[in-house]
């Protein structure tokens, strides 16, 4: 898929910096820059990847390469730079395609990170194709980005918004889910993995018992397309939203995967340049899906970043980054349960490498604050989900969310921190 | 005016280190200093909104100066709490409005992060507006 117009540019390093078949952390972290700085004087242990995931060398070289090489505008010179930057974006839509495995890259529209594209939907095709009394169903453990717009919408055509519990530990109850199912039901939108308990939902059999109600299906892949292969196809659903910034791209560059069907029935969202296809001012004609939802010049740049992240991940392997992941997060889990007065929020059987905690007696803010003086990066808070945290009946939770390139020492390190918070805040 | 209570904080976090600093304040945050904080004022009439962690604030006046007493349930915030509810109490209230950014900054000194100034200012506005020492702002 690359051309004559791409090859020109210098050979930039799209692979991991070691072999494919030997998963090692170490070699791994030589490849992003960040990670070797120190904060306080301490080595940097970044554990707030579930918020933004840091940039290895190659993404950082895409986007500089882009600025350098062959920067211009995306769909209209007809000039070499601009040919070769709408090939760079095009190419990537193709990319994302690959991941996901969407049928095809038209099925690919970019937008500027997920809650975006979950309010592309919530506006433009649910907007046009629900109406009063109509259901949605969400999850109590969804993030602010999967609560909000349905609100909105609430608010806008008297839509209904049903809300399927979450167990004590975490866990996602299937038959619970399902009596929410009425034949009103038109849409449910659920999170792929939730940000703050780590639970994988069984996304595929969500979408198999709303297809059966007659129900359309968006997920929120934010924290699912980092930790594990993703396809569409097998999942089912009409709509898959994710953020590149914790796939490790930059910043400012989201997608939204529809079904062409369901595309090709979403009214355009926002009006402007490079969505339509004719312009007078008796008639205009809007371009087909995608392009007919990227009004205005595109994040390219950022797009282009995220290519070189997902060619860098797919270097990996996403089947091997999962396994490493995996393995951290079960020696998270034990070496946060060996801490006396710490509890997990969040102990699903099957569950992504996000780990939620509480330490009795302490607010979340002075753990955190601790660590941070070691070094060790988390996030506190209520996670932009203050629905879940009312469920749980806390307000906030201490939250490491690993990455490719966490190690078990960076693990034991956040162990023996929490300690020291305690010895400290005793 | 009598800044004393501040001067002793201010000096005491200039001869030490970062991590000194942030020790001292845990220290601060665990001293029992005057009367404890009164357990049916932390109630949301005096909490002061708009903080990660709660912050309540008791507001008394006596012989046109202003006292204040404030409590958070997280550690290092309630030493920030403490530290500026110490300083600026004893003041009137044309004393009170002269305190400025200045004043937080040398309390400040690097050993927090610029998030934690801002809820250092956020704190010493909600003084002056508890005080009325900030014209055209009303307490909330
Ligand atoms: C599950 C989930 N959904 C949505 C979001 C929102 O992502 P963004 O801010 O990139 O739109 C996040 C991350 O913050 C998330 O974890």
């Amino acid at each position: 898929m690359t051309t004559g117009v791409m090859t020109a540019a210098p050979a930039l390093r799209a692979a991991p910096s070691h072999g494919r078949n030997t998963y090692d952390p170490a070699a791994v972290r030589g490849d992003f820059p960040i990670l070797s700085r120190t904060i306080y004087n301490k080595p940097l242990r970044f554990l707030d990847n579930g918020a933004s995931a840091q940039k290895p060398q190659s993404v950082l070289d895409a986007v500089q390469n882009s600025y350098a090489r062959e920067y211009a505008n995306v769909h209209r010179g007809a000039h070499f730079l601009s040919g070769a930057a709408t090939e760079a974006y095009e190419g990537v839509r193709e990319k994302v395609a690959g991941l996901l495995n969407a049928p095809a890259p038209e099925n690919i529209v970019f937008t500027k990170n997920v809650t975006e594209a979950i309010n592309l939907v919530a506006c433009s095709w649910a907007g046009a194709h629900l109406s009063a009394g109509d259901e949605i169903v969400i999850t109590q453990m969804e993030h602010h980005a999967n609560i909000v717009p349905w609100q909105l919408l609430r608010d806008r055509k008297g839509i209904v918004l049903r809300v399927a519990p979450v167990e004590d530990d975490g866990r996602f109850d299937l038959e619970k889910f399902a009596a929410l199912l009425t034949d009103r039901t038109k849409l449910v939108s659920v999170t792929h993995v939730s940000n703050v308990l780590g639970t994988v939902v069984p996304v595929a059999e969500v979408t198999r018992l709303a297809r059966a109600a007659g129900a359309c299906v968006l997920i929120d892949g934010a924290q699912g397309v980092v930790h594990q292969p993703v396809d569409v196809q097998v999942i089912g659903c009409d709509f898959y939203a994710f953020t590149g910034h914790k796939l490790y791209g930059p910043t400012g560059i989201g997608v939204l995967y529809g079904t062409a069907e369901r595309l090709a029935e979403t009214p355009p969202w926002q009006g402007g340049g490079d969505m339509i296809e004719s312009v007078s001012f008796e008639k205009t004609v809007y371009a087909d899906p995608p392009l007919r939802f990227e009004a205005g010049t595109p994040p390219f740049v950022q797009a282009i970043g995220l290519g070189a992240a997902i060619d860098y991940v797919q270097a990996l392997g996403m089947e091997a980054i999962g396994a490493h992941e995996h393995a951290l997060c079960n020696h998270a889990m034990e070496a946060l349960r060996a801490v006396p007065g710490v509890r997990p929020i969040g102990e699903a059987p099957n569950k992504a490498a996000i780990v939620s905690f509480v330490v009795d007696g302490l607010h979340s803010m002075d753990v955190g604050a601790i660590l941070d003086r070691q070094g060790i990066a988390v996030r506190v808070g209520h996670h932009c989900a203050q629905p879940l945290m009312a469920r749980m009946g806390i307000e906030s939770t201490v939250r490491a969310s690993m990455a490719l390139y966490n190690t078990t020492e960076e693990i034991d390190a956040l162990a023996a921190g929490i300690r020291h918070a305690q010895k400290l805040l005793a | 005016m009598d800044l004393t209570a501040y001067e002793d904080y201010a000096e005491t976090l200039e001869a030490l280190d970062d991590e000194m600093r942030f020790e001292y304040l845990l220290d601060i945050a665990k001293k029992k200093r005057g009367e404890p904080f009164p357990e049916e004022a932390m109630d949301d009439a005096h909490l002061m909104h708009g903080c990660m962690s709660r912050v309540w604030i008791v507001h008394d006046i006596s012989e046109d100066r202003h006292y204040f007493r404030g409590h958070s349930d997280a550690a290092i915030v309630k030493g920030l709490v403490t530290m500026m509810t110490d300083s600026f109490s004893g003041l009137t209230t044309a004393e009170l409005a002269q305190i400025t950014l200045d004043h937080v900054r040398r309390l400040n000194l690097g050993a927090l992060t610029t998030q934690r100034q801002v809820g250092m200012m956020a704190m010493l506005k909600h003084l002056q507006k508890l005080a009325g020492a900030r014209p055209g702002f009303q307490a909330a």
